[in-house]
């Protein structure tokens, strides 16, 4: 049982800040991804933990242990990196043995502790392979055995998917969360691949420029976003987020009412945040639908994206079946779902809740 | 290729090898000749009579005996020398390759003042030829009162080795992921075991190839010997054996066994450490 608690965590690199006093609890046994685009800090969150960096500022505790003072070695952890990072000069078996060779366990638990692991990861037969003679997905395989082996409390993996092809990272998605199911190992999984965190996770930390932007599930980040940021970074096709004025307590999306109830004190000018399947496309005229003119149509498979030019520089796209034909430049009008708008003040960019 | 390419390839690659392998085959034929057929005019290309006198001569000693007061005949030293030689490339390596490895990993793994351009001063001052050096370098060992010492030679070695084999660890290591090192700390390594279990064995191909350049370089120098040196039992080989010249006459035979004593060694370590050489200067050559 062990939590990851992080309480004013702070990293700078010379005058470059990369964290900015961070306030984070990963709960015991839960598998959470830290997501976000490159550059946010979310790399450097993990190697903190790792104690592969030293914090500026702030500590880390695992339990009621801290641990920020600690060498990695020291913290019963395990971390699977990106390039995976396998020992070149050591067999399969030595490589996922490795944790336990350093802490002089005896040989013959070793061997019966790498067996049973190869054989859960179905690795058994290259045990004798060096990493060169492996395939991407088999060296994937090892670099989890070598974190699996020693039972650690803690699971870090820096984007281990990410050099896989597209089939196999599927593949291996669905294994890791058995995996973690099965041994209930408080997880920590980087990523900057929304998919891999939607999928995966019990909770999704959302991250941008060294601030936690949102923490929550996987249902959370999506149907509810904290901000504009969250509301942009998550879901495919994007959200539409649309400037909106308040006029007379009534929200207005290019001159056309909204029927939205805003709560008092809203400022007036205001964004507007729709995803794309929860608009609608309708004939011109309809009551209550914001007009324009179609400006792309594009069919993705099952689903057909129509953007809607409704001023000048203002589009919405709107995600319908694919049975739904439009073509350029036809007068059609949009209604976005009224259960499913979200509305963000644009000085703070924090989500005003209806 | 077609086949008039090929004729043209194999002829210039057999003429290449014929210039670089004739003087080899005619120190090996030489050497086995007796004294009257080494003159003979036409030359033979390969000696009539086979005779393994020099060789004896050089390795059990003279058969010949000095004539009274003559002193030691310089075959006599023969062994000295080769041991001379030995002691002086394998410990001029042994110290310029631990010093190369331990700083080069520190200049590419530890962040401190000049970690940029100290590998590119080291290149640069082995690009400075060592008879530059060479005096200033006698000048010190006799105020350090070393003149005439092996050590005296193993020092003037390292100074000349270290340089190339500080860039080529350098190069390598460079190639060599950090994540790997991260990956043995988290397994609970400590810094020492890193560099031993791990980072050591991965270097293994760079170090062979920078001790066989630093062998190399220390086993054939002469100038250095030439100039720190010069009790008979204190030479290195190379300056050891132009004492089969003198005023009078030279002992062909003698030199050439000598020469060909002298190659072995070489010529042994790289038939088993060619792969590794290829391994080590490529990596050097494609990361430098």
């Amino acid at each position: 049982m062990t939590d990851v608690v992080m309480q004013g965590l702070s990293k700078s690199f010379g005058s470059n800040t990369v964290l900015k006093a961070l306030d984070l609890r990963v709960p015991s046994r839960q598998f959470v991804t830290l997501l976000g685009p490159s550059g946010c800090g979310k790399t450097t969150l993990l190697r903190l933990i790792a104690g592969l960096e030293k914090a500026t500022a702030g500590e880390i505790r695992f339990g009621d242990r801290r641990v920020d003072t600690l060498p990695p070695g020291d913290r019963n952890i395990a971390m699977v990196f990106q390039s995976y990072a396998l020992y070149p000069t050591m067999d399969v078996a030595r490589n996922i043995g490795y944790g336990l060779e350093v802490r002089r366990t005896p040989k013959a638990e070793k061997q019966e502790k790498v067996g049973a692991v190869a054989k859960v990861l179905e690795i058994l037969h290259l045990l004798g392979r060096k990493p060169k003679q492996l395939s991407g997905g088999q060296r994937q395989r090892v670099a989890l055995g070598r974190a699996m082996v020693r039972r650690p409390d803690i699971f870090l993996m820096d984007e281990p998917l990410s050099n896989l092809d597209a089939k196999l990272r599927a593949a291996m998605r669905g294994e890791l969360r058995r995996f973690h199911l099965d041994l209930g190992t408080t997880t920590v999984y980087v990523t900057h691949d929304q998919l891999e965190a939607m999928t995966m996770s019990d909770l999704v930390v959302v991250m941008n420029e060294g601030v936690v932007q949102q923490i929550g599930t996987p249902e959370d980040v999506y149907g509810k976003p904290a901000n504009l940021f969250v509301a942009g970074f998550i879901g495919t096709p994007p959200m539409n987020l649309i400037p909106a004025q308040l006029r007379n307590g009534v929200l207005t999306v290019a001159g056309t009412p909204l029927p939205i109830p805003i709560p008092p004190g809203a400022p007036t000018e205001l964004v507007v945040g729709v995803r794309p399947q929860d608009v609608a496309i309708v004939e011109a005229g309809s009551p209550g639908a914001i007009p324009g003119k179609v400006w792309i149509v594009e069919l993705i498979g099952s689903e057909r994206l129509i953007e809607v030019e409704l001023a000048p520089k203002l589009r919405v796209i709107a995600e319908v079946r694919a049975t739904h034909r439009a073509a350029i430049d036809d007068v059609v009008a949009i209604r976005p779902d009224p259960a499913h708008l979200h509305v963000f003040d644009p000085a703070t960019g924090q989500a005003i809740s209806l | 290729m077609r086949p008039w390419a090929a004729a043209i390839l194999y002829a210039v690659l057999g003429a290449i090898t014929f210039v670089v392998c004739f003087p080899l085959l005619w120190a090996i034929s030489t050497s086995l000749k007796p004294k009257e057929e080494i003159f003979r005019w036409p030359p033979t290309l390969w000696p009539e009579n086979v005779t393994f006198e020099a060789y004896r001569e050089l390795l059990f000693g003279s058969s010949v005996a000095s004539a009274p007061g003559a002193g030691v005949a310089p075959s006599a030293y023969f062994l000295t020398w080769f041991g001379n030689s030995i002691i002086v490339s394998v410990g001029s390596t042994l110290i310029s390759i631990t010093i190369a490895t331990l700083a080069a990993y520190s200049l590419t793994r530890f962040r401190f003042w000049g970690q940029r351009s100290v590998p590119y001063i080291a290149i640069l001052g082995y690009m400075v030829p060592s008879v530059i050096f060479v005096f200033p370098m006698f000048l010190t060992m006799v105020s350090l009162d070393l003149t005439d010492t092996l050590f005296s030679l193993i020092l003037g070695y390292v100074c000349i080795t270290l340089p190339f084999c500080l860039w080529l660890m350098w190069a390598f290591f460079r190639g060599v992921p950090i994540e790997i090192e991260e990956a043995a700390l988290v397994d609970g390594a400590s810094r020492l075991q890193v560099f031993r279990q791990i980072v050591l064995p991965v270097a293994l191909p760079g170090i062979i190839a920078a001790s066989i350049f630093s062998l190399i370089v220390s086993w054939n120098d002469y100038l250095f010997g030439r100039v720190f040196m010069n009790s008979m039992e204190n030479l290195p080989l190379t300056v050891g054996v132009m004492h089969f010249f003198d005023g009078t006459h030279v002992d062909w035979a003698l030199m050439m066994a000598s020469s060909v004593l002298m190659t072995l060694p070489m010529a042994i370590l790289f038939g088993f450490m060619q792969r590794h050489l290829v391994a080590g200067f490529g990596a050097g050559a494609v990361k430098g």
